[in-house]
């Protein structure tokens, strides 16, 4: 599997803030790799590097195993920050401006445009639109010429839950159809959904990057409940297997354990040593606890 | 260069502020140009007999076309700092950076149109005076003197470099409007005026002031010694090293910082 994108000790400052601080990392082709972090870590100063609308203070990164350079960009679909068009154009002129600059032919703005759900719309104004409109129209900019490498910067921004649901089935088709996608979000539930890679950034220091469940070990968890949750702590902690309570706000206890637990014996266990679950429930650490996990470190 | 035409065109096709402005710089060429006419036939006959030949007789006639033009310029540059601070607000820059263009072409497609509008007043300034001159002149056609239609060419790429590095540098459409107003009508003129009061013919040889100096008021020219203080070639010179200074600085600008 070759590397689309290849990032070697990226920096950059502003003035007194580090946005970047010598990142590296790999993207290998046809996964669909979130660029994680919060507002602020320096995701979108990343890409914004990658399609060289910034410049990086030291560092280097290659491009489909090359040095970097316009032709290769027009084999990328980018949507970074918000939706850049004219306003005073309509939708489909504004394609044909961006096909124009992508050298791709126009025959194909009917179809990304069914895609996006903008058909309908293609002789208003971009000004006329929603933000949610606005959005599409920069994704269907994306997608002209069925580019092999997407990479999306908050794709689901504006969205309603529609268009939301709607962009994560058509991420996770395009990722089906074998394209790389470089997608950067700090919607957890987003990257859960789609993603097969993360890169996790926080205040412009790589924390950590490869496949999902690799950089974010998510094991599975036992949530339980009595009416004396002081004394249910007590007695878990006595358990053979009982490895650790995970911080949980409710008054449940997420418990691990050192090899995986039938939930029916540890209920008969329980009942045994006198405490009565009264909830009982196998699940898997969020993506958020495992994050902030990260982060938190 | 051919597709950076194309991309202009189709950001210019729909854009009704953009043909307005365009069909206002080019019409206010020969209208300007009538009203001047019109005065210039109120003077009495007894002092255009003292100057000699009129105004509109050949060659003269190319001379008072190029100069009361260069007064029209203005609306070209207002023309042109929308086109390049709209990319600014509309952050297309930025995009068609990130969809595939270099960053000089951006420049280019900029470029394009300071060159374009510079051969429109040309061509419609050409035509005007050769229309003056063959309806009001009473000498036979001659291309002698068409080199202040040169000068005024000139005049017209140095106005529209100076706002594209203007807008270049502020970006903002509505204050580089002001500023671009602001520098024209005034303040390249006080620099000028204390200059050449304090310091002497070195004033004339800020920007705007080079193609002034090399179109002077033809009737005035009759009176007083055709060219200004320097040489012409160092006026010219001096107009073309401008030009190049300031298209230098906006690729240095746009080719270095971030967008």
């Amino acid at each position: 599997m070759s590397i689309i994108l290849s990032l070697n000790s990226i920096s950059k400052r502003y003035g007194a803030i580090q946005a970047l601080g010598g990142v590296s990392f790999s993207i290998p082709e046809g996964s669909v790799f979130g660029i994680l972090g919060p507002n602020g870590s320096g995701k979108t100063t990343l890409l914004g590097i990658v399609t060289d609308v910034l410049k990086a203070d030291s560092g280097s990164f290659t491009l489909f195993g090359q040095a970097p350079s316009a032709v290769q960009r027009q084999k990328i679909g980018t949507l970074l920050e918000t939706p850049n068009f004219y306003h005073y154009l309509s939708a489909r002129n504004n394609l044909k401006v961006v096909a124009a600059i992508k050298r791709q032919s126009e025959a194909d703005i009917p179809r990304v445009l069914d895609l996006v759900g903008l058909a309908a719309r293609q002789h208003s104004a971009f000004k006329t639109y929603s933000l949610g409109m606005k959005q599409r129209l920069a994704i269907a900019a994306a997608l002209l010429g069925d580019p092999q490498v997407l990479i999306l910067d908050e794709p689901t921004n504006g969205l309603d839950p529609e268009g939301i649901a709607e962009i994560r089935t058509l991420i996770r088709t395009l990722a089906t159809q074998g394209k790389t996608i470089i997608m950067a979000s700090h919607l957890l539930d987003e990257v859960e959904k789609v993603c097969t890679h993360v890169a996790i950034l926080r205040k412009g220091e790589l924390l950590s990057s490869g496949p999902v469940n690799t950089v974010m070990a998510r094991e599975d968890f036992i949530e339980i409940g009595s009416a004396d949750v002081q004394a249910l702590t007590r007695l878990i902690q006595q358990h053979p297997a009982f490895e650790k309570v995970l911080p949980n706000g409710n008054n449940l206890l997420h418990v691990t354990f050192n090899h995986a637990i039938d939930p029916a014996a540890l209920n008969t266990w329980c009942a045994e040593q006198g405490v009565w679950l009264s909830h009982l429930q196998i699940r898997r650490k969020s993506l958020e606890t495992a994050f902030l996990e990260l982060t938190n470190n | 260069m051919l597709n950076i035409i194309k991309i202009e065109w189709l950001k210019v096709k729909y854009y009704r502020t953009f043909w307005i402005f365009l069909g206002l710089a080019v019409l206010i060429i020969p209208a300007v140009n009538a009203i001047v006419q019109d005065v210039n036939s109120r003077i009495p006959k007894q002092i255009q007999q003292a100057l000699g030949r009129s105004i509109y007789d050949f060659p003269i006639v190319w001379q008072t076309v190029a100069y009361v033009s260069s007064f029209t310029t203005v609306i070209f540059g207002f023309l042109l700092l929308t086109l390049v601070t709209n990319e600014f607000s509309f952050k297309t820059h930025r995009q068609h950076v990130i969809d595939g263009w270099e960053r000089r072409e951006l420049v280019l497609s900029k470029l394009f149109w300071v060159v374009a509008f510079s051969v429109i007043a040309l061509l419609v300034s050409a035509l005007t005076a050769a229309y003056f001159g063959a309806v009001y002149g009473k000498e036979s056609f001659s291309l002698e003197g068409f080199r202040f239609l040169f000068y005024y060419f000139l005049q017209v790429m140095l106005s529209l470099c100076l706002a594209l590095l203007l807008g270049v540098l502020v970006k903002r459409t509505g204050l580089a409007i002001v500023l671009y107003l602001a520098y024209v009508m005034v303040l390249e003129q006080l620099v000028v005026m204390t200059l050449k009061r304090f310091v002497g013919d070195i004033g004339g040889l800020m920007p705007l002031q080079t193609a002034d100096e090399l179109l002077p008021l033809p009737v005035v020219d009759k009176l007083v010694p055709l060219a200004g203080p320097l040489d012409t070639y160092v006026y010219l010179t001096a107009l073309l090293a401008y030009i190049g200074l300031s298209l230098w600085w906006v690729f240095h600008k746009m080719l270095r910082t971030d967008l």
